[in-house]
């Protein structure tokens, strides 16, 4: 993915919902924004690679 | 992803919305089932959510979708459509439909009896051992043979001449080595290393064994590449094929892999911040973490599906709330009402559902409760971060009906007009290491029981959870006495200051006006201890405020605690105070006009009869006014400023001179008249309030 048509909030969101299913709990913003980050940085990284 | 990159950020960012707003409206639609919206619909949306000019934004609107690949533009009706899928571009589907059920059912139309009970296919488990076949007529087997055959046939459908030569091939060397089926896959599978690894043109004889170039270039490869194990002599004896073989054709190497610059990994938001997702996310965190929680906090809570909601600081997808019915906020409203004081979730969740904190399922289930309360109009979250309190419609949580919330409101306000001096008693910082406030109360504060939320309190209690939160109910102890307070914190909203309020048992049992109060944080985020100093036994003669006959007046009173001497309302000192009138609080909001009436009553009059002119000190007036109202020396200083009738003593800090205007010849009538009934019991005084003795 290239990082600038990455609108933060919006894109990949549904993986991060993924994510917070998976967790099974309430988790703090964040703790949601540093796993959104994850998320976005990986997304970029296996594009590049 | 396939924004029209050519475009502006802004209009990409547009289609961008776009899509996903249609997307969203379609998600129910198959992938490649068109969603259609009017270019008009799209404006009027956008324009309202935006607040932007619907014809500029119909303009870009056009111009940004027309130029996105994933848009299809129509015109119908001379209106402008925008059609796009969940997949992305529309593509019309095909004509025929190959998968028509009805088709399949009814094609042709009187099947054909089967001789193979191979084709027989039962669609249901039959309820008796007698099973009925469903005939599927040969035109099935024909169409399902249709699309192998075809398959087939794709690689032999090139001209008729090739397929000669293989045959002849396959008949002049049936004996083929067993390797030649080999061979014939790895080319087949691989035929680009087969051609890269010719080094040169072969002569025909060394050409034969390796026919690879012929299966690049031959329309029919199949064929040939059965040919490809044979034998040159095999090969010599190729009519047709043998020119072909015989020239070499030259080694194309496949095109090299376009190489694609390297992708960005920097995102911008709204505010032009850029993040490199490079870095480590615990950097970008210490960096932007509080930017990008507000910004993911705020997209989150405007996705129209709202997918992942929240309460407080904490969040949890939409999907996997449990659900709470009326008779469920029924019972948990008479419960509060039952107990009459605000309840944690906690103890909701343990009372009335049995869950135990152990469960898998009990932060998850937390969150519901209290997402669902915070959406209900009977129940108010009054607590704070750490201690989640419930209060519902009806419950009455401190005693403070002397005070209205609208007029108390109006009354600190000058505390967020820039008036609130605390922090030269305290700082900020202070309050914040220490944990603990000190502070005098005045006889405003004393007499009603409450506490103007200043900076110094606000640094020691927990702020709102919630952005929309009027109020917060936390617990006072009194160590000292080993009783526990109820105390509301209303905060201050606009234009409107904020205030602590339920404490009047309290300093009416063990505090007088003048004490020094200490407030103190514990372990409990909603619990705070509140001590005084304790003293030997005194006897003064204070002021005290008669609620029956609405005057202030003064009594003997004994009290047990340290007090400050100057802010001690006592007879011998302030023994005018009880000449104040007891304006209605809607009256004591207007602080110019409580100010001059405080100046007039405990003043010294160092005018004349016809011209009074009084003297007052800045202590006195604070003592004087912070009875009728709360109000900082600072707001003080700015009333006196701002006032004409008050000038400062420039010879003596602190001393001011008030000379009340002149009044109108109506006013004067009206005194008049007032100072004639004064002999007879007073109907009505200055500032229209009725008198005490009314």
């Amino acid at each position: 993915m290239d990082a600038k048509v990455i609108v933060f909030g919006e894109t990949a969101i549904d993986r991060l919902l993924q994510w917070l299913r998976s967790t099974g709990q309430p988790q703090d913003i964040t703790d949601l924004v540093r796993q959104y980050l994850e998320i976005l940085s990986k997304a970029v990284r296996e594009e590049n690679e | 992803m396939t924004a029209a990159h050519t475009l502006p950020a802004d209009q990409q960012r547009l289609a961008e919305d776009i899509y996903r707003l249609m997307v969203a409206q379609g998600a129910m639609f198959a992938v490649d089932t068109p969603i259609r919206q009017t270019l008009a619909s799209l404006a009027t949306f956008l324009a309202r959510r935006e607040g932007r000019d619907r014809a500029e934004l119909e303009a870009a609107i056009d111009m940004a979708l027309s130029a996105d690949s994933r848009f299809t533009r129509e015109v119908v009706d001379g209106e402008v459509r925008f059609v796009t899928t969940r997949q992305g571009a529309y593509v019309p589907r095909e004509g025929a439909d190959t998968h028509s059920f009805k088709q399949r059912l009814h094609e042709p139309e009187n099947p054909l009896p089967i001789d193979d009970i191979s084709v027989v296919v039962s669609t249901s488990r039959p309820a008796i051992t007698t099973v009925e076949p469903v005939y599927i007529s040969d035109y099935w087997q024909v169409q399902l043979a249709a699309p192998s055959v075809e398959g087939e046939t794709e690689a032999v459908a090139a001209p008729e001449a090739p397929a000669p030569v293989a045959e002849a091939i396959v008949e002049e060397a049936p004996a083929a080595p067993e390797e030649a089926p080999i061979t014939v896959e790895e080319e087949v599978s691989e035929p680009a290393p087969a051609v890269l690894e010719m080094p040169a043109p072969a002569p025909v004889e060394e050409a034969a064994p390796e026919p690879a170039p012929a299966v690049l270039e031959m329309p029919a490869p199949a064929p040939v590449e059965e040919a490809a194990p044979e034998p040159a002599p095999a090969v010599l004896e190729m009519p047709a094929p043998a020119p072909v073989v015989e020239e070499p054709v030259p080694v194309v190497a496949p095109a090299p892999r376009p190489v694609q610059p390297p992708r960005s990994t920097v995102f911008t938001l709204d505010d032009a911040t850029a993040i490199d997702l490079r870095r480590p996310v615990d950097e970008i965190m210490a960096e932007h973490g509080d930017l990008l929680a507000q910004v993911l906090a705020e997209r989150l809570e405007h996705d129209p599906l709202q997918r992942i909601v929240s309460f407080g600081r904490k969040y949890y997808p939409e999907a996997n709330l449990a659900s709470f019915g009326k008779n469920d906020l029924r019972k948990i409203r008479d419960y509060i009402l039952e107990r009459n004081e605000p309840l944690l979730d906690t103890e909701i969740i343990a009372d009335l559902y049995y869950h135990n904190p152990r469960q898998a399922d009990y932060e998850g289930f937390r969150f519901s409760l209290n997402y669902r309360l915070h959406r209900e109009k009977d129940f108010e979250f009054v607590g704070v971060e750490g201690a989640y309190l419930w209060a519902t419609r009806g419950l009455t949580i401190t005693s403070g009906k002397r005070l209205k919330a609208a007029e108390m409101g109006q009354i600190t306000s000058y505390l967020v007009e820039g008036y609130d001096d605390s922090p030269e008693l305290q700082s900020i910082e202070a309050v914040r290491q220490s944990g603990s406030v000190t502070r005098l109360l005045t006889f405003f504060e004393w007499e009603y029981g409450v506490l103007p939320l200043d900076a110094g309190l606000a640094a020691l209690l927990p702020p709102p959870l919630l952005p929309e939160q009027r109020s917060a109910v936390l617990r006072f102890e009194s160590p000292q006495h080993f009783t526990t307070y109820l105390v509301e914190v209303r905060f201050p909203a606009g234009n409107r200051g904020g205030w602590l309020q339920g404490l009047e048992e309290f300093f009416h049992e063990h505090m007088v006006p003048g004490a020094l109060i200490t407030i103190t944080r514990t372990g409990e985020p909603n619990v705070f201890h509140v001590v005084y100093e304790e003293g030997s036994e005194q006897t003064e003669r204070l002021l005290t405020f008669d609620e029956k006959k609405n005057r202030l007046a003064f009594a003997n009173v004994s009290f047990f605690c340290v007090v400050d001497e100057d802010q001690l309302p006592t007879q011998s000192r302030y023994g005018r105070l009880n000449r104040l009138k007891a304006f209605p609080m809607g009256e004591r909001r207007k602080a110019e006009l409580m100010l001059e009436h405080v100046s007039e009553t405990i003043g010294d009059q160092v005018g004349t009869p016809a011209e009074p002119r009084y003297a007052v000190t800045l202590d006195d007036l604070y003592v004087a006014f912070n009875v009728l109202r709360p109000g900082s020396r600072a707001y003080l200083k700015a009333l006196l400023e701002r006032s004409e009738d008050f000038t400062a003593d420039e010879s003596t800090p602190g001393l001011y001179y008030y000379i009340p205007a002149p009044r109108t010849s109506a006013e004067e009538v009206e005194e008049e008249e007032d100072e004639s009934l004064e002999e007879r019991p007073p109907l009505r005084q200055r500032y229209g309030r009725y008198d005490e003795d009314e």
